[in-house]
């Protein structure tokens, strides 16, 4: 044989997985080559040598660890059997009310089906008569009428005009915010603030306090284009 | 006749007599503990790795087959255990600095000193091999496992196993003879 068809065998020829024939092979093998004689000596030799590793015992911390976790499970598995003994009463139950023939199952299903949809539309319903989303939406719109004055009364005219279009369309303005908004087209320092301001009115049509309020507007206005602007929009509203 | 009744004990803890793992402990913990003391150095990790090999038996009593030999199944799951503590843990102190605190913390007998400098030694060698390799010699030196046997456990041919042995020793040896100052004793 060749050394490395016998340097493959060194891991067997140690731990003692290797027949006679292929034993006796490697020793008359190694009497001959030093190469193979030097490395499988010093394989055996490290080999050995690993035996002085002692076996270690652990402490009995660990046994007692074992079986308190062993004891854990052990009623965890008897719960579980518990509630699977439960369970199995349930279905005996439902079996026993449930219809054997398909048919029946069939049209049972579609009844539960029904009813539940009854139910479903009945609940959305009486829910939506309940008037929560209504409410909501007053609250939604004041907040908003409050946001809207508030930045009215902003000595910034970037504020002054993030007013602009706050208010909601077709909800009757309060009288408060009315009077804001009259006031900016009427008297603010700034000509485009007013300008921007007067789309705010028409969002509450057909409220008549508001066409007679910017009726008596126009008259008092002193800027041209807001004068215009104004008698455009009247004459708008005229052709509507 | 032992590979039996390992079988029929695990197949009887799958079935939900969970008790009987009791036996299967007994058996197996000290094994399992010098199996990972010889990878971890470290005398209470390795008694935790071996709790969580019992606790990871009990969770996956219901997989066990019973084709493998009892001792192959056990040894996938101690050697998953251990892949898994290596990839949590993030700290991880390094087996060499493991060694050498056991060497300045533990003051021995002076007729025990120079066996305990050669175990120390060939620990610290062992230590520097790969972790595949230190495993492969690990399970065919100390655990009496067979070449096909680790091949099984590795998912590997058996050729390959030899070869990682061979190599194992190989570098062992080098390792071994540099931790001397490069004199074979």
């Amino acid at each position: 044989m060749k050394c490395n068809q016998i340097k493959e065998k060194f891991s067997d020829f140690l731990i003692g997985e290797i027949d006679e024939i292929k034993r006796k092979g490697i020793q008359e093998h190694v009497t001959v080559c030093n190469s193979c004689r030097e490395e499988l000596e010093t394989l055996s030799a490290i080999w050995a040598k690993l035996g002085v590793l002692p076996e270690e015992q652990p402490s009995n911390n660990m046994r007692t660890r074992f079986y308190a976790t062993l004891e854990k499970y052990k009623k965890s598995l008897e719960q579980e059997k518990e509630r699977f003994h439960l369970g199995k009463l349930l279905v005996g139950w439902v079996e026993r009310w449930m219809p054997r023939r398909p048919v029946f199952q069939f049209s049972f299903a579609l009844l539960l089906l029904v009813v539940g949809l009854a139910a479903g539309y009945f609940f959305h319903s009486s829910w939506q008569r309940g008037g929560e989303i209504a409410e909501l939406r007053q609250e939604v719109l004041q907040i908003r009428q409050i946001a809207a004055l508030s930045l009215l009364r902003q000595e910034s005219l970037n504020e002054r005009l993030k007013a602009v279009g706050l208010n909601s369309r077709g909800e009757q303005p309060d009288e408060g915010t009315l009077a804001s908004i009259l006031r900016t087209i009427g008297s603010d320092t700034d000509i485009y603030t007013r300008m921007a301001t007067l789309d705010d009115p028409y969002l509450f049509p057909g409220f008549s306090i508001v066409k007679e309020e910017l009726a008596q507007s126009l008259s008092e206005q002193t800027y041209p284009l807001v004068e215009v602007a104004l008698a455009l929009v009247h004459h708008i509203e005229h052709l509507k | 006749m032992n590979n039996a009744t390992d079988n029929h004990l695990m197949e009887q803890v799958r079935d939900g007599k969970v008790e009987k793992l009791a036996i299967i402990f007994e058996r197996y913990h000290v094994m399992l503990y010098n199996f990972f003391l010889r990878l971890t150095y470290n005398r209470s990790l390795s008694e935790d790795l071996v709790q969580d090999v019992f606790i990871r038996v009990l969770k996956y009593r219901s997989s066990y087959q019973g084709q493998d030999k009892f001792t192959i199944w056990l040894y996938k799951i101690a050697r998953n255990t251990h892949i898994d503590y290596l990839r949590k843990r993030k700290d991880i102190v390094l087996l060499d600095e493991q060694l050498d605190k056991i060497a300045s913390q533990e003051p021995l007998p002076p007729e025990k000193a120079e066996q305990a400098q050669e175990i120390l030694r060939l620990s610290q060698a062992l230590a520097k091999l790969p972790l595949k390799k230190r495993e492969a010699l690990i399970l065919s030196r100390f655990q009496d496992l067979k070449y096909k046997e680790i091949a099984e456990l590795f998912g590997c041919r058996i050729g390959t196993v030899k070869v990682l042995v061979h190599r194992a020793i190989k570098e062992l040896g080098k390792a071994y003879l540099e931790l001397s100052g490069g004199v074979a004793s």
